[in-house]
């Protein structure tokens, strides 16, 4: 499928431009320099979740790709999305999901700063098949030579989404007050954005939907469901606690589409932009659903050990450190009884 | 989990608890901020045998009365686990008790040990001591003051008997063997709000009757913040509850509440309506200081939240419904509440989420549900908690009905009604003059759903009577168990109580209209210039209100006044508030033309708790009338001399 005009005028690509300023700078103003210093406290938890993040998630975006035989572009982009760092909305599910919004935080921040890394190299090494194909078809019709990937750009493009990020820090930093307001209001402006571009997309193309191939909804929707599956029992296979698989879970499955708007309009161009801009907005909309659903499971299925960690986490706030809730007999079961953060003793309590 | 304790009596519940949650936390007490003691179940109950052996060697027989004047503290629950434990009867009142309260209590109930918690207790019952000839021995508890002479510390009886099972002693045991389910637990004195104390005889049996009704389910892993007076039978009802549960009671205060809902994090509270209306105080005020985006945010979610649980409700027959609806009716209605409860889940979901839930924080974040009573909660405090997702479950009941009589549930949660009556208990709503039963009775439309008039009561939890008070017994007991309760309430055509009133406060104006008082007072309290208020206007052309304003928000409005006594003399005050109770009543619709306040007194003093409040912050009507008789009778022939 072709999408023949631009998806996007340049004035939405300006708006969209400003909308991801302020969901970027709404998630500097929720953290703290501490959270930062947080990282290097649960170093297991975030290596696992960056193994989940940026080993399992861009393999299931590439096989993805090639199950389901997408054209070059949308294989691009949802390798792209497969690379991706953690989101903040992961965060805010993480919290209703009884996850431990901590870890979230941790692997949000760290994933952020690794996407430097990361993200160009991943790139390179899953996309090398599908930009030959590309080239190929490019040398075909005789519109160009060779297409790569504009890796300086990608890096730059994250350098300046960081930009708004380290702004909100500030203002955290001087106005605790003022960086809630932003960070609300960022939420409430990523819904718009969605909103806003789905809208826009239908008002332009409102045959879009219907030309868009079953694979391409499949992809959008799949790459997330399959992120939290891989994310949920990755973090089971190294036998973390319940409250670190549910935000891994989360955090593998939801990424920060915003960012992929960046780099999607300022590294690449047509005739693949659209296309992959189209993507990016599939699985945003799609991943708001899918992870709401996801997250009233992990809330129902982690009810009874988030009861048992929390009064836990109030004995020992109240009574001491060292306190040690005893429960009777058989009260709990043993998934949870030889479980570290439940506190069965006093040095394997941790605040998480 | 379900593994609540089911026993037989209060003492044979202590020791299952004991033998099945050892080393849990039973109670806490708070030392510092983040500094508090837990008490664990073999613990107090270890503690409560030392104590009923004590008890028993000093004297203290089956059956016998034990006077216990105290607050909320852990040797409250020592004392009561001592009581049980002896097979005696724990006959509490509050630190507060009045002179002539206490000297009425102890000689009606015959009293002849009885427990006292600080040095001015201890004063207090040696001064009176001349007129307790049967009182023998006085027992102090604060452990960190001296008892003095004639006085025994609560250590020393626990002592006692420590050495006395050391030997071998084993009457306690044979103590508890010998309760039988209609032996009384407690009596306790009511002062209501009119008339002398009664004593308030309750069994065993109805206290365990009561532990099927909560409508909630704790475990080893719930948190319960007490806040309640100990002694009172709604909160005593949720201890007993909680001990079977093997759920933490923390003990907090009115002055730390907001600190330890915070750091204790409770999943579950019982408190009175006063309570809920401070916190959504405290909320409003939060929303109003906040960023104006912050400010709009919250709008927009409480907006939300209102008309997705009221389609909500609606949806699963949980509105009020107070008039029949034709079936057609209600399918329209029905069909119109299904699609906007679709059209505003998605953005319900996100404010949930973002907004709401920080909103929710301020009650600890994990509050399960929370149950409201030993008053009426106003209606829109009651909408306010539950729309944005804190179900309150409010009950209702009296201490003669140890208490619950109905309570919603998670299922039926109608908001403005008391919910469905609870297990194995019958009600009637009786026609005031004439006694004739409204309902049930097929005779009227709905089998009398819908009828105002007296609410009876007949189940397990109804009280064996008052002590040493045939004739009042007498008064409010009909033939068949039925007890009549006082209170004016209809059943609502989906079948939950809906209280309408106390039929004695009731006013009559001189025009001969009825009405009562507390809707109106409740409307009028929740301006945040009004801390305190009674309606007044029996045998008069209108209705009047004394009021005790709030001095901070007068304060920060710049009404420059030091004390509530300067203030009450501020014409700038009085305008304020007319202004206030003018816009409060014209804004609430259904309300009759003479139930409008025409005319206020603002009172020098705030009502204090024992003087002219129960300790559950009822008026006692006549006590406020006697005292401010000059004022009332001022304000009423001001107006009539003006009219003239």
């Amino acid at each position: 499928m072709e999408i023949e005009t631009q998806l996007l005028h340049n004035i939405d690509q300006i708006l969209l431009a400003f909308m991801i300023f302020v969901i970027m700078f709404g998630m500097g103003a929720s953290l703290t320099v501490n959270d930062f210093k947080a990282v290097a406290r649960r170093p297991r938890g975030v290596l696992i979740g960056f193994l989940s993040q940026f080993g399992v998630m861009p393999l299931i975006a590439f096989g993805l790709a090639v199950v389901l035989n997408l054209s070059p572009a949308f294989a691009i982009a949802l390798i792209l999305i497969g690379c991706l760092p953690g989101g903040t909305t992961s965060n805010m599910f993480a919290y209703f999901a009884r996850g431990s919004v901590a870890l979230s935080i941790s692997m949000t921040t760290a994933s952020t700063l690794m996407a430097l890394i990361m993200m160009p190299l991943l790139l390179e090494l899953y996309t090398s098949g599908f930009t030959q194909q590309i080239s190929d078809a490019m040398q075909a019709d005789g519109t160009g030579t060779e297409f790569i990937i504009p890796t300086a750009n990608i890096i730059m493009s994250l350098i300046l989404v960081l930009v708004p990020v380290g702004g909100g820090m500030v203002l955290r930093r001087f106005s605790p007050g003022w960086a809630k307001t932003a960070e609300d209001t960022a939420g409430f402006v990523a819904i718009i954005v969605i909103l806003y571009l789905l809208g826009t997309a239908f008002a332009r193309h409102s045959d879009l939907f219907l030309r868009t191939p079953p694979e391409i909804y499949l992809a959008a929707i799949l790459v997330g469901v399959l992120g939290f599956l891989f994310g949920y029992w990755v973090s089971r296979l190294f036998a973390v606690q319940p409250l670190f698989q549910r935000a891994i879970s989360l955090e593998t499955g939801i990424q920060n589409g915003p960012v992929s708007f960046a780099i999607i309009l300022l590294s690449f161009s047509e005739p693949i932009q659209g296309q992959m801009l189209w993507l990016a907005i599939l699985y945003s909309t799609f991943i708001v659903m899918t992870s709401s659903f996801v997250t009233l499971y992990l809330r129902k299925k982690g009810k009874f050990d988030w009861e048992v960690h929390r009064n836990t986490v109030v004995h020992n706030r109240l009574f001491g450190m060292s306190y040690v809730t005893e429960y009777p007999e058989g009260f709990l079961p043993p998934r949870i009884a030889h479980d570290p953060s439940q506190g069965s003793s006093p040095s394997q309590k941790r605040d998480v | 989990m379900k593994s609540r304790i089911i026993a037989s009596n209060l003492a044979d519940l202590y020791r299952q608890a004991a033998d099945k949650y050892e080393s849990l936390p039973a109670f806490a007490t708070r030392v510092k901020t983040l500094e508090w003691k837990p008490v664990t179940f073999s613990e107090i109950y270890t503690q409560g045998l030392d104590l009923a052996a004590g008890l028993i060697e000093i004297g203290v027989d089956a059956r016998e009365h034990v006077g216990l004047f105290s607050d909320n503290r852990y040797e409250w629950m020592l004392a009561e686990y001592g009581i049980q434990l002896s097979g005696a009867v724990n006959t509490p009142r509050g630190a507060d008790v009045t002179d002539s309260e206490m000297v009425y209590i102890i000689n009606h109930a015959k009293i002849r040990v009885a427990f006292v918690e600080n040095s001015a207790l201890q004063e207090k019952i040696l001064r009176l001591r001349p007129e307790l000839p049967e009182l023998r021995e006085i027992i102090l508890m604060d452990p960190d003051i001296e008892a003095v002479k004639g006085v025994r510390a609560l250590n020393e009886v626990r002592a006692i008997g420590t050495w006395q099972r050391k030997q071998g002693e084993r009457k306690v045991e044979e103590r508890m063997n010998a309760i039988r389910p209609d032996d009384l637990f407690t009596l306790i004195y009511t002062s209501g709000t009119t008339g002398r104390p009664k004593g308030v005889m309750l069994t065993h049996s109805n206290m365990m009757s009561q532990m099927g009704v909560i409508p909630i389910d704790l475990s080893c892993t719930d948190r319960v913040l007490s806040i309640l007076p100990i002694w009172h039978i709604f909160e005593r009802v949720f201890e007993v509850y909680t001990i079977s549960c093997g759920t933490c009671t923390y003990y907090t205060s009115i002055r730390t509440l907001g600190e330890d809902l915070k750091n204790v994090e409770p999943t579950f509270m019982g408190s009175a309506p006063r309570l809920w209306e401070s916190l959504h105080q405290r909320i409003l005020e939060g929303v109003r200081a906040a960023h104006p985006v912050r400010r709009a945010l919250f709008h927009i979610a409480y907006f939300l939240g209102h008309y997705y649980k009221e389609s909500g409700f609606y949806l699963t027959n949980n509105d009020l419904q107070m008039n029949p609806r034709s079936i057609w009716v209600r399918s329209l209605f029905y069909t119109g509440h299904a699609v906007r409860l679709i059209l505003l889940l998605p953005w319900y979901g996100f404010f949930n989420a973002a907004v709401l839930e920080s909103v929710r924080q301020n009650a600890g974040g994990s509050i399960k549900a929370t149950v409201s009573g030993g008053g009426a909660l106003p209606l829109e405090i009651d909408q306010f908690f539950n729309y944005i997702g804190i179900p309150v479950l409010e009950g209702y009941g009296l201490t003669e009905t140890s208490p619950v009589i109905a309570v919603r549930t998670d299922q039926q949660l109608v908001a403005g009604t008391v919910g469905p009556l609870v297990p194995d208990t019958d009600v009637r709503i009786v026609e005031l003059e004439t006694e004739k039963v409204l309902y049930p009775n097929n005779d009227y439309p709905h089998g009398g759903r819908g009828l105002r008039g007296e609410i009876w009561v007949r189940g397990p939890q109804v009280m064996k009577g008052y002590y040493r008070e045939p004739e009042i017994t007498k008064s409010v007991m009909r033939e068949g168990g039925w007890f009549c309760t006082g209170d004016l309430g209809m059943i609502t055509f989906n079948d939950c109580l809906k209280i309408l009133g106390r039929s004695k406060s009731t006013i009559v104006l001189s025009n001969g209209e009825n009405l009562e008082p507390e809707p109106i007072e409740m409307q009028l309290r929740q301006s945040r210039y009004i801390d305190q208020c009674m309606v007044v206007g029996q045998d008069q052309k209108f209705l009047g209100a004394l009021i005790v304003p709030k001095l901070d928000v007068f304060r920060n409005d710049s009404v420059s006044a030091e004390s509530l006594e300067e203030l009450s003399r501020h014409p700038e005050a009085y305008r304020i508030i007319r202004h206030e109770i003018k816009n409060i009543l014209s804004r609430s619709n259904g309300l009759r033309r003479f139930e409008h306040i025409k005319e206020i007194k603002l009172l020098p003093y705030s009502f204090k708790v024992g003087d002219e409040m129960t300790n559950l912050f009822k008026l006692k009507r006549h006590v406020i009338e006697k005292k401010y008789e000059e004022t009332i009778r001022e304000m009423f022939s001001s107006k009539q001399v003006s009219v003239e």
